[in-house]
C-alpha cells in the first residue's frame, strides 16, 4: 500500500506537529525564542523544567492534583454507573426508548451551561477548594456516557446467561460480581478510561470551584500561566508544563487505545 | 472491583489525615497570617518592603503575598472566583479603580473610614484622592497613583498642543512634511484603553460621559459627539495611523520609542522606558496634558491601584496595619526609585531626591490635578463595553459619529435599566 | 444526574426571571421579564450567537470532511496502523486549555512559526491573534486540530461495520472507487455521520476552553462564544439573573439550530436510512 504512506505522513505530521514544536521550545531558552541570531549550539536548556520542579506550588503538585481527581472521578463512576446500566436493562420495554433518550440528550449536553448552577451548589454547600467534592459532579457528568456505553455491552451479553445463573440459586449481587462483571470488564474499561480522560482535562467546573492554587488541576493552572498578558506569556516554560502534562496522556492512551477505540465504537453503534 | 474500592478507601482516608494534619498545624502559628492578592509586578515591587515588614513585625504578623495574574482582567477573575466560592484565601486585595463600585454592591468590601481619616488623605496628591470611596465610605488606599497623559517630541515641536484642532493640524503637517512617519499615535483598540482615552477627549470638549447624579450617561450630547468625530477626523486624515484602531498602550509605546509618532496617549510608566538606552527618542519627550477645546479644562483619565479590605478577613486591624506600611511615604519612595511607580503622597513630588530620577513627576503632579474618574458605577464594565464597540465600530466600519453616539447613549441607558434587571 | 441536568435548567429559568446581580446586593428580585426583553435587543448576545454558530459549523464541517479521510485511510489495511492510530488521536486527549496556550506560541505575532514562516515568504506580518477577520480562523483551525480524531474514530467504527463483500460486487459490477464511495460507504455511514455532526455541533456550540485561553474572547470581541459570555456575565459583571438568561437564550437557540438541521436533512431526504 505504497500509495498510502505519503498520506500517513501527512497524517501524522499534522497530529503531532504542534506538539513536537512545544517540545522543541520547551528545551530552547527564553533568548533564543525571540532571536534566531543564537548560534545552533546555545540555543538549548533545561531551565524551564527545573524552573516549574522549583515553582510554588511545584509542577507535579497539578500534576498529583489532576491524577487524584481522574482516579476518584474513575471510581465513582464506574461503581454507580455498573448497577445502574444493569438496572437500566431490566426496565420494562415500553420505558427503555424514552430513558435511552433522556440519557442520550444528557450525554450530547453541552455542559459548560451548568458551571454557574454547580457554583451555587458548591457556595451552598461549602464544596469549594475540594478535590474530592468535585469528583462528584465530574461523576454525574461522565454518567450518561457511562450508562449508555454499559447498557450497550449489557444488552450484548446473552439473555439466557442471566437466567441461567439465576436457575443456580445465584443472588443478584452474586450474579452481579461473578457472571455480569467478568464479561463486561472490556467495555468497563474503555468506560473508565473515558471518564478518566474528562476529569484530567475538564476546565470550567474546576475553574469556578477551585481558588486555591495548591490545588489546581492541570487544565486550570495553565489556563492561570495563560491568564497573563498575552505580550509576557514565560512560553518556554510553559512548553516545558505542556510537555510534562502530556506524557501521563501519552502513556495512558498508547497503553489503552484499543479500549478507547472500542469505548467510543460500541456507544456509537449502540447510540 | 474490590481493588478499586480498596483504593477509593485509601485515597479517602489519606486525603482526612492530611486535612487533619494541616488543620493542627494551622493552629499551632502564633504570628497573625495576613494574605494580599496582588498583580504579579505589584507583588514583585513589593518583596523587600514585606520582608522588611515581617522583621519589624516578628512573631505578631506574618505578612504574604499572593502574587496574581498579571493582566488586569485576569487578576480580577481570580479575586471574584474565590470571593465567590465564599472562602477568599486572603484578607486584602489590591484593587483596580474601577472594580470599587462592583465590590462595594456585592457586599464584599470592609469600610476602611475606622482607620483613616481626612488627616490621611490630605497627605494625597490631588488625583490620588479619587477612586477610593463609594457611598460615603473609604474603601480603598491608594498604593500608586496613575493618570493619562501626553507625550510629545520636544526636538519636533517648541510647545506641545494645547487645543484639539492644534494637535491635528501640528500632527497633520509634521507628517505631510515626511518629519515622523506617524503624528499621534493612541488606543484604539476595542478595550478598556479606548474608553480611558475617550473620556480625556470627551472632558476636553467639556462633555461627560454620565450626569452629575449617575443616574443616566449624557453620550450623545454635542461635545460627546464633537469628540467622537475628532477621534475619527485624526484616523481620516493621517493624524494617526489607521493601525491605531488596533493599538493599545504596548503597541502606541513601541511606536512612540522607535521615534515614529510624534506624540502619544499613555500612563505616566512610558516615561522610563521612554528614557532606556535603546529609546530612539531619548531626551527628546515632554508630558503634558491631552488638550482640551478653548475655555475647557483638561482631563486625565484617572487610574491608579489600591489596597481594599476584605469583609470576610479575620485580621482586619492587622492587615490594616500591613496596608498602612506597604501604602507609607518611605514605601512609595522605595517604589519609585526601585521601580518607577508613581507615588501618591503630595510632598514626594517636590523631593529632590526623587526629581533627581524623574525630571518627569512635576508634569505628572499637574495632570494628576486634572485627575477625572471613569463613571463610579458597579455595572461600569457593561458601559465600558457598549462604548468601546460603538467607537471602535466607528473608527474601523466608518458611519457618522453622530449616529455612533446616538446608538451608544440608547444601548447605555437600555443597559443602565436593564442591567442587573432592576426593570 | 437529575440533580446535576435537571436542577441547573430549573434554577436558571427561575434565575432568569430575576434580577441577581451586584445592584440587587446579590440577592435575586423577580423583575418579571427584563432579563428577556433585554437578551432580545442585546447586541453583544446577538452577535456572540452569530459567532459561536460560525465557529461551530465551520468547525464541524472541515472536521467531517478530514475525519472522513483520515477513517478511510485507517480502514486500510497497512502495517504500523495500530500505532498510528494511536498517534493520532493524541490531540484529543489532551487538556484543551493546555494546547490552545501552544497555539498562542505558535501563532504569536513576531516569534512563532507561523508568522516566520509567513514573514520568510514575505507575507508580512499577519497577526493572526489581533485582526478580527483572522483570529476566528485560529480557534477553528485549533479546534480541528483536536476533535478531529475523535469523529474520525466513529467514522472508522461505522466503516468496519461495512462488509467488504459489498464492495467486491460493486466493483465486479464495474463501479469504480468514487462510485462506492458514494453509492456505497456514505449512504451505509450516514448514522454514524449524524450522530458525529449531533454531538460535535452540541459540543462547539458550549465553546468556551478553548476561547477564553486562546483569545479571551478577543480580539475585539470577535471570538467571544456565547458560554464565556454567560460566563463572563456571571463571573465578571457579577450579573447572575442575565447570565442564566444568556445561557438558557442560548440553549433555546442550540435546540432551534439542531431542529432546523433535522428538518432540512430530512426534507432532503438524507435522514431516512436511520429510521430503517
Amino acid at each position: 500500500m505504497r500509495r498510502h504512506s505519503a498520506w500517513i505522513v501527512l497524517l501524522l505530521i499534522w497530529s503531532l506537529a504542534p506538539m513536537l514544536w512545544q517540545l522543541l521550545t520547551s528545551f530552547t531558552t527564553s533568548a533564543a525564542l525571540v532571536d534566531g541570531s543564537i548560534p545552533f549550539l546555545q540555543r538549548w536548556t533545561l531551565n524551564h523544567y527545573r524552573e516549574l520542579l522549583s515553582s510554588n506550588p511545584p509542577f507535579w503538585r497539578y500534576l498529583a492534583n489532576s491524577s487524584m481527581l481522574a482516579a476518584m472521578s474513575t471510581v465513582l463512576t464506574t461503581l454507580l454507573a455498573i448497577p445502574a446500566a444493569y438496572a437500566l436493562t431490566k426496565i420494562p420495554k415500553q420505558w427503555r426508548q424514552p430513558v435511552r433518550f433522556v440519557v442520550i440528550a444528557a450525554a450530547l449536553f453541552p455542559y459548560v451551561l451548568l458551571f454557574l448552577a454547580l457554583l451555587e451548589l458548591a457556595r451552598q454547600f461549602h464544596l469549594g477548594n475540594s478535590l474530592l467534592a468535585l469528583a462528584l459532579p465530574y461523576s454525574a457528568l461522565q454518567m450518561p456516557l457511562a450508562l449508555l456505553l454499559l447498557t450497550a455491552a449489557i444488552e450484548g451479553l446473552p439473555v439466557d446467561l442471566d437466567d441461567a445463573a439465576r436457575l443456580e440459586g445465584l443472588s443478584l449481587r452474586q450474579r452481579l460480581r461473578w457472571v455480569m462483571l467478568p464479561l463486561i470488564a472490556p467495555a468497563t474499561a474503555s468506560t473508565a478510561i473515558l471518564v478518566f480522560l474528562f476529569a484530567w482535562n475538564e476546565y470550567p467546573i474546576a475553574l469556578t470551584w477551585l481558588s486555591r492554587s495548591d490545588l489546581l488541576t492541570l487544565p486550570v493552572a495553565m489556563a492561570r500561566i495563560a491568564g497573563s498578558s498575552i505580550y509576557s506569556v514565560p512560553y518556554g516554560a510553559y512548553a516545558a508544563a505542556t510537555v510534562l502534562g502530556a506524557i501521563p496522556l501519552l502513556v495512558l492512551v498508547l497503553l489503552f487505545q484499543r479500549q478507547i477505540v472500542r469505548g467510543l465504537t460500541n456507544g456509537a453503534i449502540k447510540g | 472491583m474490590r481493588n478499586a474500592l480498596r483504593c477509593l478507601v485509601a485515597v479517602l482516608s489519606t486525603v482526612f489525615v492530611l486535612a487533619g494534619f494541616a488543620w493542627s498545624s494551622g493552629n499551632r502559628l502564633t504570628p497573625v497570617p495576613v494574605s494580599i492578592l496582588m498583580p504579579a509586578p505589584f507583588a514583585d515591587a513589593s518583596k523587600e518592603l514585606v520582608n522588611r515588614f515581617n522583621r519589624e513585625h516578628q512573631g505578631k504578623i506574618e505578612l504574604t503575598i499572593n502574587r496574581g495574574p498579571l493582566e488586569t482582567e485576569s487578576i480580577s477573575d481570580l479575586a471574584i472566583s474565590s470571593l465567590l466560592l465564599g472562602d477568599a484565601p486572603f484578607d486584602a486585595l489590591m484593587m483596580d479603580v474601577t472594580w470599587l463600585p462592583k465590590y462595594v454592591a456585592a457586599g464584599w468590601l470592609e469600610p476602611l473610614d475606622r482607620w483613616f481619616d481626612s488627616s490621611d488623605s490630605e497627605q494625597l496628591v490631588q488625583g490620588a484622592r479619587l477612586g477610593n470611596r463609594f457611598e460615603n465610605h473609604l474603601y480603598r488606599w491608594p498604593l500608586v497613583a496613575d493618570v493619562g497623559v501626553l507625550y510629545w517630541r520636544t526636538d519636533l515641536m517648541d510647545v506641545p498642543p494645547s487645543t484639539p484642532d492644534q494637535l491635528r493640524s501640528v500632527a497633520l503637517n509634521l507628517v505631510q512634511s515626511s518629519r515622523v512617519a506617524n503624528g499621534f499615535v493612541w488606543q484604539g483598540r476595542q478595550y478598556e484603553g479606548l474608553s480611558c482615552d475617550f473620556v480625556e477627549v470627551l472632558h476636553g470638549f467639556g462633555g461627560a460621559w454620565m450626569s452629575a447624579d449617575q443616574a443616566s450617561t449624557t453620550l450623545d450630547t454635542p461635545a460627546a459627539k464633537k469628540a467622537a468625530a475628532w477621534l475619527d477626523s485624526l484616523i481620516r486624515d493621517g493624524a494617526s495611523p489607521r493601525a491605531v484602531t488596533n493599538y493599545a498602550e504596548t503597541e502606541s509605546l513601541q511606536a512612540f520609542k522607535a521615534g515614529d509618532a510624534a506624540m502619544m496617549r499613555n500612563w505616566p510608566y512610558a516615561w522610563a522606558e521612554l528614557q532606556k538606552p535603546d529609546s530612539a527618542v531619548r531626551g527628546k519627550v515632554g508630558i503634558t496634558l491631552m488638550p482640551a477645546e478653548q475655555g475647557e479644562k483638561p482631563a486625565a483619565t484617572l487610574g491608579s491601584w489600591g489596597i481594599s479590605l476584605l469583609r470576610e478577613s479575620p485580621h482586619p486591624e492587622e492587615t490594616v496595619e500591613a496596608i498602612r506600611f506597604l501604602t507609607s511615604e518611605t514605601s512609595q519612595r522605595e517604589r519609585f526609585l526601585d521601580y518607577g511607580y508613581t507615588p501618591t503622597a503630595e510632598a514626594l513630588f517636590t523631593d529632590p531626591e526623587l526629581l533627581a530620577v524623574s525630571s518627569a513627576l512635576p508634569d505628572v503632579r499637574r495632570a494628576l490635578n486634572h485627575a477625572v474618574p471613569r463613571p463610579p458605577t458597579p455595572i461600569y464594565a457593561q458601559l465600558s463595553d457598549v462604548l468601546q464597540r460603538q467607537l471602535n465600530g466607528l473608527f474601523t466600519s466608518g458611519g457618522s459619529a453622530t449616529e455612533t453616539m446616538d446608538e451608544a447613549q440608547i444601548r447605555s441607558e437600555t443597559l443602565i435599566r436593564s442591567a442587573g434587571g432592576m426593570a | 444526574m437529575a440533580l446535576i441536568f435537571g436542577w441547573p435548567l430549573l434554577r436558571y429559568a427561575w434565575l432568569s426571571g430575576h434580577a441577581d446581580s451586584v445592584l440587587t446586593g446579590l440577592v435575586p428580585v423577580a423583575n418579571g421579564g427584563a432579563n428577556w426583553l433585554r437578551l432580545l435587543s442585546d447586541q453583544r448576545f446577538w452577535v456572540d450567537a452569530l459567532q459561536t454558530a460560525r465557529f461551530g459549523v465551520v468547525s464541524v464541517g472541515i472536521e467531517l470532511i478530514l475525519a472522513m479521510a483520515i477513517a478511510l485511510l485507517l480502514d486500510q489495511r497497512w502495517r504500523g496502523r495500530g500505532a498510528v492510530r494511536a498517534l493520532t488521536l493524541m490531540p484529543w486527549a489532551l487538556p484543551t486549555t493546555m494546547m490552545a496556550l501552544g497555539w498562542r506560541w505558535i501563532f504569536n505575532t513576531p516569534y512563532g512559526p507561523i508568522e516566520q514562516l509567513a514573514g520568510s515568504l514575505g507575507a508580512g506580518p499577519l497577526n493572526l491573534l489581533s485582526a478580527p477577520s483572522l483570529t476566528w480562523l485560529v480557534t477553528v483551525l485549533a479546534d480541528v486540530w483536536k476533535t478531529t480524531p475523535f469523529i474520525a474514530l466513529i467514522l472508522l467504527a461505522g466503516l468496519q461495520t461495512i462488509p467488504d463483500d459489498l464492495y467486491g460486487a460493486f466493483r465486479l459490477e464495474g463501479g469504480t472507487s468514487v462510485q462506492a464511495l458514494r453509492r456505497i460507504t456514505l449512504p451505509l455511514l450516514t448514522p454514524y455521520i449524524l450522530l458525529s455532526l449531533l454531538f460535535r455541533l452540541a459540543q462547539a456550540f458550549g465553546v468556551f476552553d478553548l476561547i477564553q485561553v486562546l483569545t479571551g474572547g478577543g480580539p475585539a470581541g470577535s471570538t467571544e462564544s456565547l458560554a464565556l459570555y454567560a460566563y463572563l456575565n456571571a463571573m465578571r459583571f457579577l450579573d447572575f439573573g442575565y447570565s442564566a438568561t444568556v445561557m438558557l437564550g442560548g440553549f433555546v437557540l442550540l435546540m432551534a439550530l439542531i431542529g432546523l438541521g433535522a428538518l432540512i436533512l430530512r426534507l432532503s431526504g438524507l435522514i431516512r436510512p436511520l429510521q430503517t
